[in-house]
């Protein structure tokens, strides 16, 4: 069988540059056995362009670095096999996310603000004994647990999703799915009057429409429309009892 | 923290407005699907249609639920419609991203919001004709239906898909059931409704041009 030619059509800036303009920028390349768009690009950078910028760093879905838009959908690099595409593939980077240059990316501030802002830890009173056997959870609780924690924050949910393309202060899928996550966590002291302060709004639970790009583009396969549905659920309850605090002068 | 921002906060403005939204689509849908049974009792013969008019006439459900179902489509409208992008760069980018996604459910959104647009413009007409046309009769529905059948078919069909389509998006949002099935069945039901709809424009369609009742 004869190999397939690839056409890739990249997207192409450095915001940093002052002349630079944004184009596409089309290479060739000849398809090898069990190719993923990470080792094309490698070949690219290395045989044909060395100024192509992208971002990888454990070439197995596990960092959530390399997220791109492939085709005009977001996914892993790392994890899109060539063979699973035409012979023309365009490659942009992530929208919503600060670009550094071509493919790359800053996907790391907008998840550390997000960590912050879902205040992403186990808030508790107890004091911790270095010394005591440690606490027992059931198993159920703790699979739903570390379900919600296979994300890789990649920013596939966020970059798909059309609220937070449009709303810079919107937590996406990621961030609605990780305040779901403490909320299971029986370690977890929050009320729900705690959680609908962080998220019952517009930047959280209440800004998605449930266009679902999330839920269809997660590579890691979170079940973000269960995720999301739960979260929706548990805030409105806790918002409907929550003593609100309205500022009157 | 901004002054002009914390004092005029209330945290539980959005879970309101999402609630009025919920409730004010069920609602819309909820009348949109009566009120077409309702038109579809031309079916079983206008004497059954007349006497359904005249009753509803009786006890004051026409004039408590038309105003009533007005109100609730502002609500809607306004609630739901906080969702639109007013501004064009925000609407550049949806449109872009639908096209570059081809995600199935952001274009449903997109349809939402055309649909409903056009809903509303129609929806007035309708009402406004109708109203003016009072009291509501199978012969003079089955006149206005032969001259604007076509206008008709648009409303029926923009409704049914918005209602719809809407009611999948609330079930998918809250979780109460997964997402295939519940696609399926609100298309089921959409069909259902749809061709009753079509059937009964058809029978006055044909009532108007024979001259007679059936
Ligand atoms: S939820 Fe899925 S798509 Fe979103 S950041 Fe996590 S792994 Fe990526
Ligand atoms: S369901 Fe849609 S609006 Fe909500 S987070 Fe996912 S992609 Fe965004
Ligand atoms: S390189 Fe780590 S996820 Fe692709």
């Amino acid at each position: 069988m004869s190999k397939r030619k690839l056409t890739f059509s990249i997207f192409r800036y450095k915001p940093q540059e002052p002349d630079a303009k944004p184009h596409m920028q089309t290479y060739q390349l000849e398809e090898e056995m069990g190719m993923t768009i990470f080792v094309a690009l490698g070949r690219i950078r290395e045989d044909q362009d060395p100024s192509l910028m992208f971002d990888f760093v454990c070439r197995a879905a596990i960092c959530g670095s390399c997220a791109m838009i492939i085709n005009g959908k977001p996914k892993l690099a790392c994890k899109t096999l060539t063979r699973d595409l035409p012979s023309t593939i365009t490659l942009m980077p992530l929208p919503v996310f600060k670009l550094i240059g071509d493919l790359s990316v800053d996907t790391g501030t907008w998840f550390r603000h997000m960590s912050l802002k879902t205040e992403s830890w186990v808030h508790t009173s107890k004091k911790f004994d270095p010394k005591a056997i440690e606490e027992k959870m059931d198993n159920e609780t703790a699979l739903e647990i570390y379900e919600a924690e296979r994300c890789v924050e990649c920013g596939c949910c966020i970059a798909g999703c059309a609220t937070a393309n449009i709303r810079e202060d919107f937590l996406g899928a990621a961030g609605i799915n990780r305040v779901g996550r403490f909320m299971v966590d029986p370690r977890d002291e929050r009320t729900g009057d705690d959680y609908f302060e962080v998220i019952g709004s517009d930047e959280g639970t209440f800004g998605c429409m449930a266009l679902m790009a999330c839920d269809d583009n997660c590579p890691m396969q979170l079940p973000l429309q269960m995720q999301l549905a739960f979260v929706r659920r548990k805030i409105a309850q806790a918002g409907l009892k929550a003593k609100t605090k309205v500022v009157t002068l | 923290m901004f002054v002009q921002k914390t004092l005029t906060r209330n945290p539980k403005a959005e879970l309101y407005y999402d609630l009025v939204e919920l409730f004010s689509g069920f609602l819309l849908v909820g009348f949109l699907w009566t009120h077409m049974l309702f038109v579809a009792t031309i079916l079983l013969g206008s004497e059954l249609f007349n006497n359904l008019s005249a009753g509803l006439d009786k006890y004051y459900l026409s004039y408590v639920g038309i105003p009533f179902i007005i109100l609730v489509a502002f609500m809607h409208i306004f609630t739901a419609g906080r969702r639109v992008p007013t501004r064009y760069q925000e609407q550049k980018i949806i449109w872009r991203h639908a096209k570059m996604l081809k995600g199935t459910d952001t274009w449903v959104w997109v349809f939402q919001v055309i649909t409903g647009v056009s809903i509303f413009m129609l929806g007035a007409i309708h009402v406004w004709v109708v109203v003016s046309g009072w009291p509501i009769q199978a012969m003079t529905s089955a006149e206005r239906m032969h001259a604007f059948w076509w206008f008709y078919i648009i409303l029926l069909i923009l409704g049914e898909y918005h209602a719809g389509f809407g009611i999948y998006r609330q079930f998918v949002k809250w979780g109460w059931f997964p997402r295939k099935p519940i696609g399926y069945i609100s298309k089921l039901i959409t069909v259902i409704i749809l061709s009753l709809g079509i059937a009964a424009l058809f029978v006055f369609y044909t009532m108007a041009k024979g001259g007679g009742i059936v």
